[in-house]
Parts: C-alpha cells; sequence; structure tokens
C-alpha cells in the first residue's frame, strides 16, 4: 500500500475520501465543494493545472487524493495537459473530466488515456456526488 | 494613389442607385465624391452622405456645375436630367446616364453581393471557430446556476439561500448580456439600420467576444477611453471589425501579453486603436494584410479574409485604418473615422479616405 504516492482513504480519516476539484471559474469549485462537502467528502481546490499540481506537490509529501474532477479549457496549464500530468504521476487516482465542451473526440480520447467519467456542465449536483462515489468505489476496488 | 490624382465625381439621385454608388466609391482608392443630389432631401443616399461628410444638396444644378467634377453618374432615372446635365455642366465634365448608368448600377449590386458573401462566409468561419467556446462560455454559467439551485433545496440556512439567489441572478445577467452580443455578432449586414453607436461600449462587447474564440486570462486588457462622439453605423459590423481586431492580437501575443485599446480625438477625428505586445509584423507583410486571402497562419486557421473585411467595413463609414508594427515589440492598428456633421481634416497618408471634397 505504502507504493502507492496517493493512498486511497484510510478509515481514521473519517471522510468519504478526499476531492480534488480543479475548474478556473470558483463559483464552479464553491459549488463543488459544497455539494461533496455535504456529501461527506473533503474537498481541495486548484484554480488551474499548474495550481493543482502545485496544490498536490506543495507539502513534503504528495498530498493524498482520490478522486480528481478537472476542467478542459483553463488557463496556464488546460486540462489535457493536467490529467496526462496526473495520469502519469499518480496513475491509480481516477479522474472525472466536467468541462462545458460537449466534446464526443476529446471525451473518447480522454477516456482511452483512463479518464472514468466524462461530465458536460451543467451537471447536476446528484449526479457528480454519483460519479464521485463510482470512481471512490472503482479505486477501492482496484487497489484492495 | 494620392488625392490629386483623384476622380472627382458628382451623384445624382440618392435612391438605391446612389446609395449604392456612395458604399462602393468610399472603399475605392481614388475616387473623391464631390456630392450627391436629390431633389427629395430625405433620400437614403443623402442621409448616408451626411453621415460621411459628403455634401448632400437638394440642388441638382448646383452640384453639376462645380468645376471640379471630373464625371457625372445620373441614376435618378428621370427623363428630363440628360439636358439639365447638358446645359449645366462644365465642359471638361464627362457624363453617365441612362443605359450605361443602369449599366454600372447592376456592375455594383453584383459586386456587393459579392462582398456580403465574403463578409458572411468569413463571419461564419469565426462563428466556426466561437462554438466551442461559446459552449464554454455558456455551460459554466448554467452550471453554476443548476449548482446553486439545487443547494438552495438542500438547505435550511436563509442566509445561504440569499447568497445562493445572489449569485444565480449574477449568472442570469452574465448569460443575457452575452446572448445580446451573440446576437449583435450573427445579425447578417444586410438588414442593419444606422444608430448612434458608442464606441468604448462597442470595444468592451467586443471582448467579452473575443473570450469565444481565444483565451483572454493571462491577457492584461488596458482600457483607455477619452470620450468620443458616437458614430452612425451598423453596432455588429463595428463588432466585427473590433472583435477581429482583437482576436488578431491576442492570437500573435499568443494568449500572454498586454492588450491596449483607445479612444481618443485625434486631428478632428474619432481614433481607436487597439495595440498588443506580440512579434509583429514582418515590414514585406506589412502592406499586404489587408488584401484578400493574405495569411501568416496556418492552412485551415485561417481564411485571410479577416483584416480586408476590417479594411471595407472602416471605409464604408468613411474612416480608414493605419497599421504600426515594430518587429519584436508589438502591432498597433489605429483606426480613424469622421465626425458627422465636421468637416475632416486631411491627414497626409498613403493609405486615403474619401478626401475631403472641396
Amino acid at each position: 500500500m505504502g507504493m502507492w504516492p496517493f493512498g486511497h482513504h484510510d478509515p481514521s480519516r473519517a471522510s468519504m475520501g478526499r476531492v480534488l476539484i480543479v475548474d478556473d471559474e470558483e463559483n464552479i469549485r464553491r459549488v463543488a465543494r459544497l455539494t461533496l462537502t455535504k456529501a461527506g467528502y473533503e474537498v481541495i481546490e486548484g484554480k488551474d493545472g499548474a495550481d493543482a499540481i502545485e496544490a498536490l506537490n506543495s507539502g513534503e509529501n504528495p498530498l493524498l487524493v482520490d478522486v480528481i474532477i478537472c476542467d478542459i479549457r483553463m488557463p496556464k496549464i488546460n486540462g489535457v495537459e493536467a490529467i496526462s500530468y496526473f495520469r502519469s504521476q499518480y496513475p491509480s487516482v481516477p479522474i472525472i473530466v466536467q468541462t462545458g465542451f460537449p466534446d464526443l473526440n476529446l471525451a473518447t480520447s480522454l477516456m482511452k488515456q483512463g479518464v472514468s467519467d466524462y461530465l458536460v456542465k451543467p451537471v447536476e449536483n446528484e449526479k457528480l456526488i454519483a460519479a464521485v462515489a463510482k470512481a471512490v468505489e472503482g479505486r477501492e476496488m482496484f487497489t484492495t | 494613389m494620392g488625392p490629386e490624382q483623384s476622380i472627382h465625381i458628382a451623384i445624382l439621385g440618392g435612391g438605391r442607385g446612389g446609395t449604392a454608388l456612395i458604399e462602393l466609391f468610399t472603399r475605392c482608392h481614388g475616387i473623391a465624391i464631390t456630392g450627391i443630389a436629390d431633389t427629395n432631401p430625405d433620400a437614403p443616399g443623402l442621409r448616408l452622405a451626411r453621415n460621411l461628410n459628403i455634401p448632400a444638396t437638394d440642388d441638382p444644378v448646383s452640384l453639376v456645375s462645380d468645376m471640379t467634377v471630373d464625371l457625372i453618374v445620373d441614376v435618378t432615372g428621370n427623363p428630363s436630367m440628360p439636358a439639365l446635365i447638358e446645359r449645366h455642366k462644365s465642359a471638361r465634365a464627362e457624363f453617365l446616364g441612362g443605359t450605361a448608368a443602369k449599366l454600372v448600377w447592376s456592375l455594383i449590386q453584383d459586386e456587393r453581393d459579392l462582398y456580403e458573401h465574403l463578409a458572411h462566409a468569413e463571419k461564419l468561419s469565426t462563428l466556426g471557430t466561437f462554438a466551442a467556446g461559446i459552449a464554454h462560455e455558456f455551460n459554466n454559467p448554467l452550471h453554476m446556476m443548476l449548482g446553486f439551485a439545487q443547494l438552495i433545496q438542500d438547505t435550511q440556512d436563509p442566509a445561504s439561500v440569499q447568497e445562493y439567489i445572489q449569485e444565480i441572478v449574477k449568472q442570469i445577467k452574465h448569460l443575457s448580456n452575452m446572448s445580446t452580443s451573440v446576437n449583435l455578432y450573427a445579425r447578417t449586414s444586410a438588414q442593419g439600420e444606422l444608430v448612434p453607436v458608442q464606441i468604448p461600449k462597442l470595444l468592451d462587447e467586443a471582448v467579452r467576444m473575443a473570450k469565444f474564440s481565444t483565451i483572454l486570462d493571462e491577457v492584461t486588457v488596458i482600457p483607455h477611453y477619452e470620450p468620443v462622439p458616437d458614430i452612425q453605423a451598423e453596432p455588429g459590423e463595428l463588432l466585427q471589425v473590433f472583435m477581429n481586431l482583437i482576436v488578431n492580437a491576442v492570437q500573435a501575443m499568443n494568449a500572454r501579453g498586454r492588450l491596449t485599446l483607445r479612444t481618443c480625438m485625434e486631428n478632428g477625428s474619432i481614433t481607436v486603436s487597439v495595440e498588443d505586445t506580440g512579434p509583429g509584423i514582418a515590414p514585406q507583410d506589412l502592406a499586404k494584410i489587408f488584401a484578400p486571402f493574405f495569411t501568416t497562419k496556418k492552412t485551415g486557421k485561417g481564411t485571410g479574409l479577416g483584416l480586408y473585411i476590417v479594411d471595407t467595413i472602416i471605409r464604408k463609414y468613411g474612416g480608414r485604418i493605419e497599421p504600426r508594427s515594430e518587429v519584436g515589440k508589438g502591432t498597433a492598428f489605429r483606426i480613424h473615422f469622421p465626425v458627422a456633421g465636421l468637416p475632416q481634416q486631411t491627414v497626409p497618408s498613403s493609405h486615403p479616405a474619401t478626401p475631403a471634397s472641396i
């Protein structure tokens, strides 16, 4: 287990899991934070790809997260670049794309890269919670 | 070609023919319109002429007898007009009327249709690149509205409810502004009416619209708006001009740098300037940028029609555009528009506008 840079959540953390939301719109992060916190998750935020990567690597040890929710169109490091970085650095952490682009080709190519879900905004809060729960569940099946 | 070599033309008839002639001649280098006459002082051609500071009169005789006129074009359709012209015109002035004038008019209409198609094609091609950006810009506010609405359903706290409602209202206003901008842009120019346009407001609108086709997050937009009079124009056309220049500027800077937008009065004309801190335009390209189908963008990335249409629209309003570029420093596009009702001062330029009439 110690091999995984991102451990799956341990019971002592008393949360359903830790979610990183990456989106350049503050209110979109806020909706996700309020919704997922209410559903029992711990939420950390990144305002673009660069900011998210920094958030993960700022401490002495890489921060442990169970799911990453990532937008596509963002300044600095965009979603596609950020996702390829997450996949290479933290291959066991499921990624959910949440984007305003209803782009079938992009969705297909991202799914091929191992993205677990592709949600097109506007996304209902329930749907986001379900997608996160499914991703965390899949991860637990994978790591145990 | 300098103004001294210009052909000076008098137009008789302010109906559709006269209007089309004004629109064409103001776009052409080397043609100066001495004036337009129609016995109806409210004829559309006369109204257009007044907006462009072209002398407009309801007395054909005074115009025809102007000694500086090289060519008189009669599109009145009035059978007694040729005799009147012969009586009053100067000896050197040539006269185009009857079937010949009709032929010219139909050629002009044909040219105008062709231009409308080109302008529309360019607009559609830009709209195509917008599609993804528009989806993004609309779906984000919708996402927030849906999110906050569902949070309201689940919360008991009145303060939170108030706060979420405020966010939703803010997003609705934002969406409504965007939809207005898109409508303004997408309208075809043929149906447009001339209305007073506040240039600074339209520049801000163009920046909002530019977000559909390019990411502006790392571009610092610096507005320097000095008060300028409104200009009589079709807002959609000027929006196309400003957006085109802004998107070009942002693309030239690789979406990183400073975009300065200015309005001011200069030598009696309304001046609008769009400046970037990009790599600049090579001197050998600078002369060609307004030519149709000229592009330095990769195949499939640009139509090469953008700046051609920008130039054409600006000329239609009696204005002119000047690029200034320094390789390594950036590019500035300066547009000069005449102030309606004020005589234009002649500004020496290699890119002459409708020269002031005498």
